[in-house]
């Protein structure tokens, strides 16, 4: 690492801030963030409520269901096929962030650690594929999966996804940090691209690696026009088509949809607990010793 | 009884296209399997129930006929359609929004009727249902689909708002100008809002505009298809009538689902939108509010002139087999028993008037449901929804939306505005 | 796993790479990417360059007309077109503080807290983001809605008159804005707490044990290294705040009323990805891809030049 970080000339010698106002500063940015939780809180806290009101007491609007009900739950699981679409966009979802980590690592070392004629170029190129909306390529994409013969399976929702510019721009930036040195070191031990990347570079990225693949699985688990355009029958459609279901021109039904969302946003809670103490985890771990 | 010259007419189009109305087999006697494309299987609800009872019923009563039912939501729909046709995976039978269907006979490769069945066969098959119904799926004298699940514009109305504003619920408003009056009462009176409409909105397209429109002896096209006519003084007239109602305050340009709900909750008095809609309006009513209908508001003593929204089933297979399993689907679906259900279960209008009086159908089920009334009463009076000509119509159909919207709600003058829409939307015709 | 003392003078990494002519390595390693987006993006783009100055409804054996830029004209004549790009502008400008300076601040102010309230207001502030779009837009179009919605219901008891958030044109804009913020916040404050993360932590020890107050190690070691995540979320947000806007102004407005909340990227998808006529929609595409891939072009190049990476 550099040592540049030790010169520090004039902040370190200016008087420290008087503790009183440390403490009200310290009341005040509280109150911001419970008032920023609420915020981001209600709308699901209101969501998970609705759904636990009986049919005829949708429209209520006291802060906690005068009865609670799980009639909603099982209208929802009854009228769709809940359990077969929570396991496909799991598959899905799950596949799709293995594939576009994988081939984003790979694509990023060789940004990080080749410079080569086109480097500029190709990067630009993916980089701009980035800016390019799903709607603009999804009719062409469909006659391709046509034509492929993968239409009617699960595959077509996966294959386009196998790589996109995201993860090789968040990883590319990741690994241009990383010190050069220890590169060097594995390379004279004898070590080739591949070890380099897979043991010695990739274990100091957890941290965005684990963002990544939050990210990554939330918007496929999201994704919402390329199922739709897919969609032949409920039991093969994504779970974001099921949702989609209880809400049409003719009136939208509020207690099963919100009772649908609700177990639609579970296993992404679950992702994100699982994987956010990854990405919190400090630098130091890995690396250098 | 379907009137003599439309009998006349499908025997002279059997007779001289005798060979190729020979060429679908008269019955299914290998296994086929047929798509069916349909927008009430995408919602999850009385729609997509009654639909699969029915689909199983027929798989039923005709083994050898296989039908593949593919659910997409009446927006994506005709898009669904386009692709799979660019796809070479034409679909068999569609619920087609009766919007796109000139799109559809002109592009995507629809089938007469008349090209495909026998005179005979579809002669008896017509017979029974409304002459005005079957018009509405005829296109250059052909009948290129069957109304399936269609409705027209009633006026809804919360009873005890109207009570409460000193209003008579049984003398609703039947003009404009009553409209008006009985909406700034409810206004003035009540903490709920005067008058919601399903004209303007994304998801609104332009049929209920038309219709209002119409109702004043405006146009939105001319008789040759080759010009715009939603400038011209009739039309202004309406949309000036509409922004005088906004004007007082009445009438909020509330979104498609806030004014449903809204009304669902009480919180509006009149609402004026497809009779679809019912179902979810009875529901949010029940035990609430007395919620009734009454036909779509006239222009003074012209009569109004409502037309159609909905669906209609059409047949787009190229093979002779499946023109006939899926012209067996299509008659099953548009039966007796079929338009029983169609009505009673999901809430639309029934295309055979013969089944409304009979107990043995729909007969008891009117009697019990006096809301659909006003429904029934304006299908002998709809007028086929206009589709511009054209690749461009959908765009055609968003200028002239927005142009309205500018003058109801944004404050133009209502002439400038149509004008301004009518100039823009004219270039985009076929030349 | 060799050790290295930390005190190893620093080498240039430009002269270590390698800069030999056309060498293989990267090429084979870029090639999965590459595939995948050649295949599925640049070449969908290539076909709507050229359909986009064709009119043709898809249909195989059908014909195709060419009609010259009449499609690019079209487009650009539109009523809305004018206002749809101010309002994009509108958007990213509303979208900077939410996409950007707010997570920044929650990033940095919850990596110093005790490990159990950092997490707890970490999973809070992403919540948001595990919600499926569609719905949270119908239920925050339930809780706004004039008459019966719970944030107008507390504001007429506070006296005053409720308010069209979405049915009054000077206000939709806003209330979209703050939507589409509001799932945002938790997706940049991941990727800000990632990059924060990855900040070495003997450079703020050594801070602190100079004596260095919270603010100022913030202010001369965070910011700094920082930089880079900060033009990069920037950057998201500039060139895909239309885009995200996308799901809430479907649902909740349509692009209305009156246009106000129309932005470029929904009258494109309006009248073209939306529509049935291929050439209106590959003109769209084009349009779109030159307008924010020019704007990118310029962008990235900022960004590069203003980049710091930790080497």
């Amino acid at each position: 690492m550099t040592t540049d970080a030790f010169a520090f000339p004039a902040v370190a010698r200016m008087p420290r801030r008087p503790a009183a106002i440390l403490r009200i500063n310290s009341v005040a940015c509280h109150t911001v963030m419970v008032l920023l939780s609420l915020f981001c809180l209600f709308p699901v806290y209101w969501m998970i409520v609705t759904s636990l009101r009986p049919a005829n007491q949708i429209f209520d609007t006291t802060l906690w269901p005068t009865s609670v009900s799980l009639g909603n739950y099982v209208h929802a699981m009854q009228a769709i096929p809940i359990g077969g679409m929570l396991a496909n966009t799991f598959i899905v979802a799950a596949l799709v962030t293995v594939a576009q980590l994988f081939t984003g690592l790979l694509a990023a070392y060789a940004f990080a650690r080749w410079r080569f004629r086109g480097d500029r170029l190709v990067y630009t190129l993916v980089a701009l594929t980035w800016l390019v909306p799903f709607q603009v390529v999804m009719i062409p994409n469909y006659l391709l999966v046509a034509h492929l013969g993968i239409l009617d399976s699960i595959s077509a929702l996966i294959v386009p996804h196998l790589a996109a510019a995201l993860g090789v721009l968040m990883l590319a930036q990741a690994m241009r940090s990383f010190p050069a040195e220890v590169i060097e070191a594995a390379r004279m031990d004898g070590a080739g691209n591949w070890r380099i990347l897979w043991e010695v570079i990739v274990p100091s990225l957890r941290g965005s690696i684990a963002s990544l693949a939050i990210l990554i699985f939330i918007s496929t688990w999201n994704e919402y026009f390329w199922p739709l355009l897919l969609s032949r029958s409920p039991e093969n459609s994504v779970i974001q088509i099921g949702i989609q279901m209880f809400m049409s021109a003719e009136g939208n039904a509020w207690g099963p949809l919100m009772a649908a969302a609700t177990l639609a946003s579970l296993p992404i809670l679950a992702i994100y607990v699982l994987l956010q103490r990854q990405v919190v985890q400090s630098f130091m771990k890995s690396g250098i010793r | 009884m379907i009137p003599k010259s439309l009998a006349v007419a499908a025997i002279l189009a059997g007779s001289t296209l005798s060979a190729q109305s020979q060429t679908i087999p008269a019955s299914v006697d290998q296994p086929v399997t047929i798509s069916y494309y349909n927008y009430n299987l995408a919602s999850a609800g009385n729609g997509a129930d009654a639909t699969r009872r029915m689909i199983a019923d027929f798989e039923a009563a005709y083994p050898n006929i296989k039908v593949e039912a593919v659910g997409a939501n009446s927006f994506d729909l005709t898009s669904r359609v386009q692709a799979d046709v660019a796809a070479r995976r034409t679909p068999d039978v569609v619920q087609m929004v009766f919007s796109d269907l000139a799109y559809g006979v002109d592009n995507l490769g629809i089938v007469a009727l008349e090209d495909i069945v026998p005179a005979q066969e579809l002669a008896a098959h017509f017979d029974g249902m409304s002459p005005k119904g079957l018009q509405l799926g005829v296109l250059n004298g052909k009948t290129y689909g069957l109304a399936y699940t269609f409705s027209t514009p009633v006026l809804f109305y919360n009873a005890d708002l109207f009570r409460a504003a000193g209003l008579d619920p049984d003398q609703p408003p039947q003009t404009w100008a009553e409209v008006k009056t009985a909406a700034m009462a409810i206004q003035e009176n009540t903490e709920a809002a005067g008058i919601a409409a399903g004209i303007f909105g994304p998801s609104a397209g332009d049929w209920l505009f038309q219709g209002v429109l119409r109702s004043n002896d405006g146009h939105v096209l001319s008789e040759d298809r080759k010009a715009l006519t939603f400038a011209e003084p009739a039309a202004v007239e309406a949309v000036a009538m509409l922004k005088a109602l906004a004007d007082s305050g009445a009438y909020t340009n509330l979104d498609m689902t806030a004014a449903m709900e809204g009304m669902a909750a009480g919180s509006i008095g009149m609402y004026l939108q497809t009779s679809a809609l019912q179902g979810f309006l009875v529901k949010g009513a029940e035990g609430n509010f007395e919620l009734r209908a009454t036909t779509m508001p006239r222009f003074g003593d012209k009569p109004q002139r409502p037309n159609n929204s909905g669906s209609a089933l059409v047949i787009m297979s190229k093979d002779p087999l499946k023109q006939r399993a899926a012209w067996e689907l299509m008659k099953f679906m548009t039966s007796k028993e079929a338009y029983t259900v169609i009505t009673s279960e999901i809430g639309y209008l029934p295309l055979r008037t013969d089944i409304v009086d009979d107990p043995q159908y729909l007969g008891e089920w009117v009697a019990r449901h006096p809301l659909v009334q006003p429904n029934l009463a304006q299908l002998e009076m709809l007028e086929p929804w206009v589709a511009f000509p054209g690749p461009n119509y959908r765009q055609i159909s968003k200028i002239m939306m927005e142009g309205a919207e500018m003058a109801v709600f944004g404050g133009m003058d209502p002439a400038r505005a149509m004008q301004a829409a009518q100039d823009t939307a004219q270039t985009m015709m076929p030349n | 796993m060799t050790s290295i003392p930390l005190d190893v003078p620093r080498v240039s990494p430009v002269i270590r790479r390698r800069r030999t002519g056309w060498i293989i390595s990267p090429w084979l390693y870029l090639l999965p990417t590459l595939a995948t987006l050649l295949l599925w993006v640049y070449w969908p783009l290539l076909e709507a360059l050229r359909l986009s100055f064709f009119q043709w409804n898809m249909v195989p054996d059908a014909p195709k007309t060419f009609v010259g830029l009449d499609n690019y004209l079209s487009i650009f004549a539109l009523p809305k077109f004018w206002q749809a790009i101010r309002n994009t502008g509108i958007y990213i400008a509303g979208l900077l503080p939410l996409a950007v300076a707010i997570p920044l601040a929650i990033a940095i102010y919850t990596h110093d807290l005790p490990p159990r309230a950092r997490n707890i207001y970490r999973a809070v502030i992403f919540v948001p983001m595990i919600i499926a779009p569609v719905v949270a837009a119908a239920v925050w179009r339930w809780l706004l809605d004039p008459g019966h919605g719970l944030v107008n219901e507390a504001v007429t008891l506070s006296g005053f008159k409720p308010v069209q958030f979405l049915q009054n044109p000077d206000y939709a804009i806003w209330t979209i804005i703050v939507l589409t913020g509001w799932k945002l916040i938790g997706f940049s404050t991941l990727i800000f707490s990632a990059a924060n993360a990855n900040i070495n932590p003997s450079l703020i020890e050594a801070a602190r044990m100079d004596g260095a107050s919270r603010w100022e190690i913030i202010r001369d070691i965070r910011l700094p290294m920082l930089r880079t995540t900060i033009l990069f979320l920037v950057l998201m947000t500039v060139l895909l705040g239309a885009q995200w806007s996308f799901a809430y102004i479907h649902v909740l407005t349509g692009g209305g009323p009156l246009g106000s909340t129309t932005n470029i990227f929904y009258l494109l998808w309006d009248f073209g990805f939306s529509t049935l006529s291929v050439g209106w929609s590959s003109a769209a595409a084009i349009i779109l891809f030159l307008g924010f891939g020019v704007m990118a072009f310029v962008l990235f190049r900022l960004m590069d030049r203003y980049s710091f990476y930790d080497n």
